[in-house]
Formats: C-alpha cells, sequence, structure tokens
C-alpha cells in the first residue's frame, strides 16, 4: 500500500519535488520569523522589572535636564539612579555602525548584574576619564581589546575642537541574559559632559534608569516621578523595563504583529497551493480508486491512500525546511546581528513547525481523500473510461 | 447445480436532470456455477449496470440478488468491499490496470487484503501471471505492455485472490482479433480448469460463441438465453 502512494508521488516527479519545496521554503520562513518574534519576547522576558525607566513623555529621542537626576534619587524607595545618552557616533564609515552610550560608572555594574566584567577592567573604566568598556561581540568584530583607542565622530554630539572623540577600551564585556547587548560601547559620562561644556554646549539625558528598594511600592513610585515632573520643564513617562522595551519595539512598527500576519498569510497561501496539487493529485486518480474498491478497497483505504499521498508531502517539505532552520540559525544570528543581540530558535517554534506540517498535510490532503472515499465505484470507474 | 447468481425482480433506474431512466426491469436471472455466460444485447441496454449490481459495485433499486451465497442487498460499505475481494474478480474493458505499478504490484494489490504473507502473495502473483503467460512482463508498467498484455495482466489479478465470479465487461472491447483470442482462450479454461464462473458482457458474437450460455438482455429486460453453444474453435483470420 505504501509503494502505491509513494509510486504515485514520484511518478510526478516534478510536482512532487515543487510542492515539497515550497513546504520546506514555508516552513522555513515561518520558523525564521517567529524566531525573531520570540527573540524580542526573550529580550522583553530576561529585563528586569526591578529596573525602572524614565523618558520623556514626548519621545525616546527627546532629552531631559540633567538635573532631574537628584531629584528622582529624592523620591521614596529608589536606591541607585544612572544616566544613559545615545551618543551615535560613527567609527570610519557609518555602515560600521554600533550602539553607544554614555553613562555613570558609578553605578553601571550595580544597576546591570547582567553585566560581567573582571575587578580591575571596573576600576581601570573607573579611572580612566576617556574610558570605554565594550561587549565581547563587538570586540571580536573589530578586533579591539583593552588598552585600543577608538576614534568616533561624533554625529549627534560633534567634538568643540572638530576633530574625532577619543575613547579608551578599559574593558570587555560579556553577557549574561538576552536582553543586555554584548555589542555596545559605554563610556564615562564625565568625559561626555566636561566635552561638551567646554565648547559651550549643554547635555541632555536621554534616559535615567533606576532601581528600587526591594519590596518598595513601584507603582507609587512610578506615579510619584512623573508627577515630579508634571509642570515642566520636561514632563516624563515612567515604567518598568520590561515595558520600555515592548515600548522600543512597539516604535519599530509593531514588528511582532507585522510578521505574525506576514506569517499567517504565508501559511494560508501554501495551503490553498497544497490544496491545489492535492485535488490535481486527487482527480488524476479517481479511475484507480474505482479500479481500488472494484478490487474491495472500503472506502477508508481509499481516503487513506490519498491523505498518505499529502501526508507525506508535506512531511518532507517540513522536515526539509526544519533542518534548513537549524542549519541556516548560525547565518542567519550573523546576518541580523546588527539588529537583535541573539537569535533563538526556540523548541516552541519547532513545534509549531511540525504541528503546522501535519495540519497542513491533513488539511491539503482532506477534500481529494473525502472525495475518493464517496466515490462510488461505479461513478469511479465511468469517469476514467 | 446450484445457482452462483440469483435475480429477482431487480429494477435500478438512474435520474439524470430531474428525468428518471429506467435501466433494469424487473428483471429475473439464475446462472449456475461453474458456467461461463455471455451478456449480449443492444448499447444501453443495461449490460454493465447488471454486471456492477452483481459485483456489488452497485445498488439495486428494489429486488433480490445473491451472489455466491449472499444476499447484496444486506451487506453495504466495507462488508460489501470485503465481500468483493474474497469472491468476484473484475476485468474491465480498458483502463484496468493502476498505472503506476508494474504488472506484479497491480495483481498482489488484491492479495494485500487478504492474510498471506509477503512471500505468499508473491508466490500467488507469479503464479497467476505464469497462468496468463506473462511471468517474463512481471516488472512492466502498463503503459509497457499491449492492450492484450494488459487485459491479461488484469485477468491474472482478478484470479489472484481465487474468487468464485469473475465479472468481464467487454473485455476484448479494444482488441485486435489475436489478442481477443488469447483472452477468450484464457477466460474458457479458468472456466473449465479451475471451474470458475464467468459472467461476460460483449457485443462481438464471436466472443460470445465462447461461452456456454448466452444472455441477451434487451431495454432492461430477459431475452433469449441460448444454452450447450459448442464451444467454438478459434476461428482463423
Ligand atoms: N451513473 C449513471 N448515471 C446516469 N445514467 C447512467 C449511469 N450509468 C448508466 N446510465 C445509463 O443507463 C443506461 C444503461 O447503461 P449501461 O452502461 O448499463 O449500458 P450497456 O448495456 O452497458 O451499454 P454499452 O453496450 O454501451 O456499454 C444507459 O442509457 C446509460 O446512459
Ligand atoms: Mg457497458
Amino acid at each position: 500500500m505504501f509503494k502505491l502512494v509513494w509510486q504515485n508521488l514520484i511518478a510526478h516527479p516534478i510536482r512532487s519535488v515543487l510542492t515539497a519545496a515550497s513546504v520546506c521554503i514555508a516552513i522555513l520562513l515561518l520558523c525564521l520569523l517567529r524566531s525573531i518574534v520570540t527573540t524580542l519576547d526573550a529580550g522583553i522576558q530576561a529585563s528586569s522589572a526591578a529596573r525602572l525607566i524614565v523618558m520623556s513623555s514626548v519621545s525616546l529621542f527627546v532629552d531631559m535636564p540633567i538635573s532631574y537626576q537628584q531629584r528622582i534619587a529624592t523620591v521614596e524607595g529608589v536606591t541607585t539612579i544612572g544616566k544613559w545618552q545615545w551618543f551615535g557616533g560613527v567609527y570610519q564609515d557609518p555602515s560600521n555602525f554600533f550602539a553607544q552610550f554614555a553613562v555613570d560608572p558609578e553605578h553601571m555594574f550595580d544597576m546591570y548584574p547582567e553585566c560581567e566584567l573582571d575587578q580591575a577592567s571596573r576600576e581601570r573604566f573607573l579611572a580612566t576619564r576617556n574610558g570605554c568598556i565594550i561587549g565581547k561581540q563587538l570586540a571580536d568584530k573589530f578586533k579591539w581589546k583593552a588598552g585600543d583607542k577608538i576614534p568616533l565622530t561624533g554625529a549627534l554630539f560633534p567634538h568643540p575642537d572638530g576633530g574625532a572623540w577619543d575613547f579608551e577600551v578599559c574593558g570587555v564585556y560579556t553577557s549574561k541574559a538576552a536582553n543586555f547587548d554584548d555589542r555596545t560601547m559605554m563610556f564615562q559620562w564625565k568625559y561626555f559632559e566636561e566635552t561638551l561644556r567646554a565648547g559651550g554646549q549643554d547635555p541632555g539625558v536621554g534616559v535615567y534608569i533606576f532601581r528600587t528598594a526591594p519590596g518598595a511600592n513601584v507603582e507609587r513610585i512610578m506615579s510619584e516621578v512623573v508627577a515630579m515632573f508634571a509642570n515642566g520643564p520636561m514632563s516624563v513617562r515612567c515604567a518598568p523595563e520590561s515595558e520600555f522595551q515592548r515600548m522600543f519595539i512597539s516604535m519599530m512598527g509593531d514588528i511582532p504583529m507585522l510578521l505574525g500576519w506576514i506569517g499567517t498569510a504565508v501559511f494560508v497561501a501554501l495551503l490553498l497551493g497544497c490544496v491545489n496539487t492535492m485535488l490535481m493529485a486527487g482527480r488524476e486518480q479517481i479511475h484507480d480508486v474505482g479500479i481500488f474498491k472494484a478490487l474491495g478497497f472500503s472506502n477508508a483505504a481509499a481516503f487513506r491512500i490519498l491523505i498518505a499521498q499529502s501526508m507525506i508531502l508535506c512531511t518532507l517539505g517540513g522536515i526539509a525546511g526544519i533542518g534548513l532552520t537549524l542549519a541556516l540559525k548560525p547565518m542567519i544570528a550573523t546576518a541580523i546581528a546588527a539588529m537583535f543581540p541573539v537569535f533563538l530558535v526556540e523548541t516552541s517554534t519547532l513545534v509549531l513547525a511540525v504541528v503546522l506540517t501535519i495540519f497542513l498535510g491533513v488539511a491539503a490532503g482532506m477534500i481529494p481523500a473525502w472525495r475518493a472515499s464517496r466515490l462510488k465505484p461505479v461513478d469511479a470507474l465511468r469517469a476514467g473510461a | 447445480m446450484t445457482s452462483m447468481i440469483r435475480v429477482r425482480n431487480v429494477t435500478k433506474s438512474y435520474s439524470r436532470g430531474g428525468e428518471t431512466l429506467k435501466v433494469l426491469n424487473g428483471l429475473n436471472l439464475d446462472m449456475d456455477e461453474g458456467r461461463f455466460y455471455a451478456l449480449m444485447g443492444p448499447s444501453g441496454s443495461g449490460k454493465t449496470t447488471l454486471l456492477n449490481l452483481v459485483g456489488g459495485l452497485d445498488h439495486p433499486d428494489s429486488g433480490e440478488l445473491y451472489v455466491a451465497g449472499a444476499n447484496l442487498a444486506d451487506i453495504d460499505g466495507a462488508e460489501l468491499a470485503r465481500w468483493r475481494a474474497d469472491n468476484v474478480g473484475f476485468v474491465f474493458q480498458g483502463f484496468n490496470l493502476i498505472p503506476v505499478l508494474t504488472a506484479r504490484e497491480n495483481v498482489e494489490l488484491p492479495l494485500t487484503l487478504t492474510g498471506l504473507s509477503r512471500a505468499e502473495r508473491r508466490k500467488h502473483s507469479e503464479y497467476a501471471l505464469e497462468l496468463v503467460g506473462l511471468k517474463d512482463r512481471m516488472d512492466h508498467r502498463p503503459r509497457q505492455l499491449s492492450g492484450g498484455q494488459e487485459q491479461r495482466v488484469a485477468i491474472a489479478r482478478a484470479i489472484a485472490s481465487d474468487p468464485k465470479v469473475l465479472l468481464a465487461d467487454e473485455p476484448t472491447g479494444d482488441l485486435d482479433r489475436k489478442s481477443a483470442e488469447q483472452v477468450l482462450d484464457l477466460l474458457a479454461r479458468l472456466n473449465q480448469e479451475f471451474k470458475k464462473t464467468i459472467l461476460m458482457v460483449t457485443h462481438d458474437p464471436h466472443a460470445a460463441a465462447r461461452a456456454q450460455s448466452i444472455v441477451n438482455l434487451e431495454k432492461g429486460e430477459l431475452g433469449r438465453i441460448d444454452h450447450n453453444v459448442p464451444p467454438v474453435a478459434a476461428p482463423v483470420r
């Protein structure tokens, strides 16, 4: 019986291969789309609820005054607070993009236990005025090591003397969690502020990040912070880090939702294609079905013969798609590395791929198989003759 | 002698576009075990319809139909399919074989419904193909066989599971004289040596002459039955 199913498939090699290939590509695409979503999610999941973020209520790209730091620190329950400012410098060429932030080095490591750096490097970072630390991936990419000098052109903050900003690498950190990017550079706030002030500029702060005391009422703290600056000069928003990450992702145009829709559309298109193919195969085999039944095969057997063809094609395609996903994973991770710190193909994605493959096989084979089982042998034989 | 096939007051009509077409109109017929019958009649007289009813491929509208001891009105669905597998073998006019399977695989197909082991199935199918003189064509696909060879493979398949009744609908209809004779020789031999009850629909008087009885069907009713037709030697052309 299996032989018959298989022979029917290889009787139309091009059609079978194309069908399986389309399933393969679609499953690959679905795995990748979902992996992007789960990767984004992983950042949100891993982010700490104990850290809160304060940003301008206008947008992430509008600065707040430096003076806010002391005032937020006075709110009861706020323990440590630090500034972060997006620097947006360019290393040699804009295509060498990586993120740089001016930070308060004293609080950096209390605030982010995810960031691993040995004690000597920490001390060196604190002691070096133009010191910076860089993530492992970033260091690997540009072959930077402690002691190297990194000249950056300040695209957003030009150096007052017209030249490049000079940073000295004090250490290379590694990241322990999906939410903490290890392709970032962090440098001394003081160097940033003093350099700008020397040129007559007043730096602002992109975000404040603060930690709360254990057991503190986070809701109350958030509303107090917001209320504190409600009357200006710049009103703020305050949210837990996870919320912030979600906002950040949704600023990218609600990508997860979009990807979800694309995935659904791909799947539906594939389903229609497979149904069409299987209907074609079913029509070609009407006469064969008549013969089976005349020979004494039951309706259920006719059903199985047709649905098996669909299941086998889809399963082969699905396995290839899943295999390809796993094979391509390292390459994709490198390709999207500029946007996402990690690329996670979760087990749940693979399980979903298997479920969709099986569903596809059943759904595509259902109509022809049902028709075959319902077909009266007399009509089936007449149809082919 | 017992009746292998007993038809009592069988009616069958088809409705097509609101019109009802009465094909069989209270038909009565008895066919003895181990005899070779030819079923003749003008086109549209209901020969194929009757053959399909006898083979359990379709149900009569009314009447009784006993074939190989079973009342076909009583059985249905999977049970009827099973009955077909055990009791009847079909040979149709053309397109008998599954095109993607080899001759041997085609013959083995009905055997997969029996409890036979793979080795036994193989033995049976080879024996059946040997009987029809095509053992050397075992691994050919239907497309690689001539029409006459295809028909002989179909006969091998029909007898592979050793049914009591063979039903053939114009088995020689598409064949040249020589191939037709081979097929008819084969049917006659199966009847004589293996005591198969055979019902063969044909338009060809030469073919019908090879049978022991000729049943004439006219507008859904039984016409003349000629018995004891002496076996005719293969005419030379
Ligand atoms: N499934 C069907 N639906 C509608 N009409 C049918 C169906 N099957 C057969 N008929 C009609 O019933 C009549 C008898 O058909 P049947 O095939 O039994 O005739 P036949 O004697 O075998 O003819 P032929 O010698 O041409 O094969 C014909 O008029 C045919 O058109
Ligand atoms: Mg007919």
